[in-house]
């Protein structure tokens, strides 16, 4: 019964996949629970239950949905823009060695700077709402894309391109059947890593320059000691990036099937 | 005298390398090949056979020498010849079928035409039912045959093959010898094989040109004149064996030394 259990989790299904989630939250509920019942200071830990009540008293309010129209919005087309940007940027490095000579070590410095310590700058240049927003999450998130595609595009098979290339296809077809499909699931990783850094990008952001959203909610709740209220937002944004990651892997998956067996 | 359906005249390469002296690869290559001939080419590791190849099918130009199919000049790849590489260069996100169809979706068929021709090469290769398969999802052999098929499915009037059944173990080897041989019947196509197996360049052609070490030369032609159909049991007879052999002599010593220069 037992072994059946776990050949059960195992298995690389989707149910499977479900089941093993499902038993990690719970497993993490438990150990809340009981770590709550030790630690009783509401200001440090609060159990559960009082989290998922002030989530539906924030709900009830409207307050919840104020806030995840801000924020989604917010990191939403900037994420899209980052990404066609990030694609943008890739292919063009990818396409020009000159380019990519000298513009890839500077965009390698870019990226190893915090920009996310750059914020308050940010909203003193741009001010308080949706543009200073915008471009710190495109800054944060666009790194992932263009780095995934140029590393795609210039990994992709020479036997493959020379196959093409000896049925007399021109660069367009190149690219658009050999190149380009070899290098989307790279080019989805590093969409995945872009989600997961436009959250916490957009929740900077909203700490200190916003007057609505999920980060500014966590802010002004925490100034008000509401730890519920705090670890309930929080818990939202981690369901947020649970779900793209879940779903920027599936796209992986089925992009690249002959890379899994 | 009529003009022959392959001619290479006088074909040198070097490979130039910066700040490194150049490779020379092939050196003088003159090589006539008729319509619907089947020729195996036979030479050491390194002796510049896949150059060859390579220069033929107009993916890399000769620093020397012009190739000419049916007296006109090649400069890049052309529809009249077709190849199947050394390694499997199949794409992984197509399906069996697409990937016959490949030259044909390239070269802007319809897409009705394409995939009856497709079909027709897959049927002939023997893969009907792997039609929605993935490369992945085959063995080496069932790979390989949809290589072949989708050079074959572009009609070429050359086939160019550079080592295609090298990475199959020897039975599904010999099973491909006599499928290529049937298919080579039905179609009459030329075809310029690359092989490191002496008895598989006999068994398969109307002549071996055997390659000398770096840079290439062709060193001799042998002619096999072993009456066709073939059948493996002719691989016994005493005339097959007297050419292995004719043909393993000449390379012996080469093929060693090219051992001890790689080891
Ligand atoms: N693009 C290239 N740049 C530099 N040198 C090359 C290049 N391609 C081939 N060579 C060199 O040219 C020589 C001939 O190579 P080639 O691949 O034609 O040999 P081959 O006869 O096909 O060998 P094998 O039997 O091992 O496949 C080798 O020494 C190889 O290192
Ligand atoms: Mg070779």
């Amino acid at each position: 019964m037992r072994k059946q259990i776990f050949e059960f989790l195992e298995q690389d299904t989707r149910s499977a996949a479900l089941v093993r989630l499902a038993v990690s939250l719970v497993s993490v509920l438990i150990l809340w629970e009981v770590v709550a019942t030790f630690v009783t200071n509401r200001l440090l830990l609060v159990p559960p239950l009082e989290v998922l009540n002030a989530l539906i008293g924030e709900v009830k309010k409207g307050a919840m949905w104020e806030n995840a129209i801000a924020t989604v919005t917010a990191v939403g087309t900037s994420f899209i823009v980052s990404v066609a940007i990030g694609i943008a940027i890739g292919l063009s490095l990818a396409s020009s060695k000159m380019l990519s000579l000298t513009a890839g070590p500077l965009l390698s410095a870019l990226n190893s700077v915090p920009i996310i310590a750059l914020a308050p700058l940010f909203i003193a240049w741009l001010g308080l709402g949706f543009a200073s927003k915008f471009v710190l999450v495109l800054l944060v998130a666009v790194f992932p894309v263009v780095v995934t595609t140029e590393a795609g595009l210039r990994a992709t098979d020479r036997q493959l391109i020379e196959a093409a290339k000896s049925f007399n296809a021109t660069g367009l077809q190149i690219f658009s059947t050999v190149t380009f499909p070899f290098a989307l699931p790279f080019i989805v990783s590093g969409i995945r890593v872009a989600w997961a850094r436009a959250l916490v990008g957009i929740v900077v952001a909203e700490f200190f320059g916003s007057f609505a959203g999920f980060g500014f909610a966590i802010m002004s709740a925490s100034q008000t000691f509401d730890t519920a209220r705090v670890l309930g937002y929080v818990i939202v944004l981690g369901a947020m990036g649970l779900i793209g990651s879940m779903i920027f892997e599936a796209l992986q998956r089925r992009l690249a099937p002959w890379r899994q067996e | 005298m009529s003009i022959a359906r392959l001619r290479i005249e006088n074909i040198d390469k070097t490979f130039n390398r910066t700040g490194k002296p150049g490779v020379e690869a092939l050196r003088g290559i003159n090589l006539s090949i008729e319509e619907g001939e089947f020729v195996a080419i036979v030479g050491a590791s390194g002796s510049g056979k896949s150059t060859l190849l390579r220069i033929i099918d107009g993916l890399l130009e000769p620093s020397g020498g012009k190739v000419y199919v049916d007296g006109a000049a090649v400069t890049r790849p052309g529809r009249d010849r077709a190849m199947v590489f050394q390694q499997d260069a199949l794409l992984p996100w197509k399906t069996v079928a697409e990937n016959v169809a490949y030259g044909l979706t390239l070269a802007r068929t319809p897409k009705a035409e394409a995939d009856k021709t497709a079909q027709y090469f897959v049927n002939l290769a023997g893969l009907q039912g792997f039609e929605q398969h993935y490369p992945h999802q085959l063995s080496g052999g069932m790979r390989q045959r949809v290589n072949v098929a989708r050079a074959l499915a572009v009609n070429p009037k050359i086939l160019l093959l550079d080592e295609p059944f090298a990475a199959l173990d020897a039975q599904t080897r010999e099973i491909m010898q006599t499928e290529l041989l049937t298919i080579w019947q039905e179609s009459k196509k030329t075809v310029v094989l690359i092989t490191h197996q002496i008895d598989e360049a006999v068994f398969l052609s109307d002549r071996v040109v055997v390659f000398s070490a770096r840079p290439g030369t062709v060193r001799q032609e042998i002619k096999v004149d072993l009456p066709r159909p073939r059948t493996l049991e002719m691989k016994r007879q005493p005339e097959f064996v007297r050419l292995v052999d004719e043909i393993w002599k000449l390379i012996e010593d080469e093929v060693r030394a090219s051992l001890k220069q790689t080891t």
